[in-house]
């Protein structure tokens, strides 16, 4: 991947985005057009979260009259309307409290588990590496129907703990190998240090290992919220009860039996998405960093 | 060390190791492997979900061989993979490249932007594409008639000839975000010594790009490209939010047809059929594609 690798390609002749060559702060054509195109993209990705945001002010007589227009007389009360008749904070108490617990759950497990693969070495550990591995190729609506009968039997399902457990399940897989992955940095001889250090196993995890591993944690915990927060299979076949229904489930009940008041809904879908919207713009960096750990892992 | 303490400290070291890993193991074991391998039980079965079971033996799978709506769907699935490589995994080299070497002044504003769709639901983004898309006040339709394309306006998701490009675009254009996050982390990691070597070679971006970007990071295009195809046969929530699998089952992926056929026709040992069939398949493409860009990699070195 050097120079020879160069040499061997063809020649293109025609310019292409921002072909400079070496020279950068002179603004060519090329440059240009890549400005243009981006800006362009940007604008397509981000015009319909503006849009929404304008529109849930106007009035519904406003909205039809026009789509485009910026409303008049601003409908604060939309947002007291959305939150009433929609229950919206019902559900995000419901999210919430699925999450919290769903990501808590998680990391415990994960960084137990990604600590055992880099430190012990048993004949069965690769078995269970493979496992896992397979486990997160598997969708998750596989398994929908067999779960179901299985929480109906053991009384869990409509609840938010029947949410839980396959949650936590199907999450693991990436978790343990982000904590894996980040354990494996560790150097060996502090992990060896702790361990003769007369301390029991558990107790050199919890004492030394854990403590260093809270960035991990934490960039394993984010990406589970994103994921646990936005999730919506689960608690579609596994809840029923309004007053169980995570946020995801409950907007769409709402849209559903609301069609006509649209800048209300639109509302309700604006305050939906503003949870992850604040999160995501308060902790950006731990929010990309945990994205590209969890997918690149994949 | 004695080979007493030898064995004694590996029997330490199982027995903790078992201890560390028996919560993760227990988890999947009881929502993961139990239920898929019920799943592949009941496949064999016609069960409406409540009342006892019947052994069909492969009477399921004979439908299914047969079912167009299945076939439908699986060619939807496959249409969603091979639209994300070009437009997610490609596309979003592209836009990492631009970001990272062409005009990085922008690079963390544009990734903060591209980046708002892959955290936010599916089933927000879901429901403001369903007012872009909207035959009576959609924007699209509103944008249409703006610039005199009249004729071009219609129910883009009731429409069968629209409504897969309808969804398939909402897709491709929310998850970009995350490709070109991870190509953007890639191409970072790449040596600036090896960028200086093909500036002096003469190189403009477009060799650069080809010859020494991605060639320098072929092992997170294969990573990606597998992340693509995994998470395209997994894909559910936008569609089930922005059509239903609908109209007519024009839009239904695999997922959808599954949902439909388990919890709401109550064929719960036929949708156990569907299941347990695309996994065997999500597993078959799974192993060509890997193979393909085995091939594609040696042929280009």
């Amino acid at each position: 991947m050097t120079s020879s690798t160069i040499h061997v390609t063809r020649q293109h002749p025609t310019a292409v985005p921002g072909t400079t060559g070496r020279g950068r702060p002179r603004l060519s054509t090329g440059t240009a057009i890549v400005y243009l195109i981006l800006a362009v993209h940007l604008t397509v990705v981000v015009f319909p979260f503006l849009w929404m945001a304008y529109s849930s002010l106007k009035s519904n007589k406003n909205f039809l009259a026009s789509v485009w227009s910026l409303p008049t007389d601003p409908q604060w009360a939309n947002y007291g309307k959305a939150l009433g008749e929609g229950k919206l904070l019902v559900y995000a108490g419901n999210s919430l409290a699925v999450t919290a617990v769903s990501v808590a759950l998680t990391v415990a497990i994960a960084t137990a588990a990604g600590y055992a693969f880099v430190v012990y070495r048993t004949r069965w550990m690769p078995w269970v590496e493979v496992a896992m591995l397979v486990a997160m190729a598997i969708p998750a609506y596989v398994a929908l129907v067999p779960l179901v009968a299985t929480l109906r039997d053991a009384g869990l399902l409509d609840t938010r703990t029947g949410v839980v457990l396959p949650t936590v399940a199907f999450n693991l897989p990436v978790s343990v190998l982000i904590m894996r992955a980040f354990f494996s940095t560790v150097p060996r001889s502090l992990v060896e240090a702790a361990r003769v250090d007369g301390a029991s196993e558990l107790r050199a995890f919890l004492r030394v290992m854990v403590p260093i591993a809270r960035p991990a944690m934490f960039t394993t915990a984010i990406v589970n919220t994103i994921w646990v927060w936005n999730d919506f299979l689960f608690p579609l076949v596994l809840l029923n009860t309004p007053s169980k229904k995570t946020l995801p489930l409950g907007l769409t009940d709402y849209v559903g039996e609301r069609v006509t008041d649209y800048p209300v809904l639109l509302a309700a879908i604006l305050l939906a998405a503003l949870g992850s919207f604040v999160v995501y713009a308060a902790l950006q960096k731990h929010v990309i960093g945990g994205l590209t750990s969890g997918a690149i892992k994949q | 060390m004695s080979i007493s303490t030898r064995s004694h400290a590996a029997r330490r070291d199982a027995r903790a190791a078992l201890l560390f890993l028996a919560p993760a193991v227990l988890f999947l074991a009881a929502f993961v492997a139990y239920p898929l391998l019920t799943a592949g039980v009941l496949s064999f079965h016609s069960w409406d979900g409540v009342s006892p079971r019947q052994w069909t033996g492969l009477a399921n799978y004979e439908r299914l061989l047969g079912d167009r709506i299945f076939w439908g769907s699986l060619r939807n699935n496959v249409l969603v993979a091979l639209t994300a490589i070009v437009f997610q995994v490609g596309v979003g080299m592209v836009i990492a490249y631009w970001l990272v070497r062409v005009v990085p002044r922008i690079k963390r504003f544009a990734m903060f932007v591209y980046v708002i769709p892959v955290v936010i639901s599916e089933i927000c983004i879901g429901l403001l594409w369903g007012f872009v898309y909207n035959p009576y006040f959609g924007l699209l339709n509103g944008f249409l008639n703006t610039v005199g394309l009249d004729e071009l306006a219609r129910g883009w998701l009731g429409d069968r000839s629209t409504a897969m490009p309808a969804v398939l675009v909402v897709m491709n254009l929310t998850y970009l975000g995350l490709y070109i996050l991870l190509f953007v982390a890639a191409f970072e990691n790449v040596d600036e010594a090896v960028y200086d070597a093909a500036a002096i070679d003469g190189a403009g971006h477009y060799r650069t790009f080809f010859s020494v970007s991605v060639p320098m990071v072929w092992s997170n295009v294969q990573a990606t490209t597998l992340l693509a195809v995994v998470s395209s046969f997994k894909t559910f929530s936008l569609v089930y939010v922005l059509t239903r699998g609908g109209p007519n089952n024009a839009t239904d992926v695999v997922s959808t047809y599954l949902f439909q056929a388990g919890f709401g026709n109550f064929e719960a040992g036929y949708a156990s059929t569907i299941g347990f069939a695309q996994i065997l398949l999500t597993a078959a493409v799974g192993v060509f594609v890997l193979g393909l860009m085995r091939r594609g990699k040696r042929g280009e070195a």
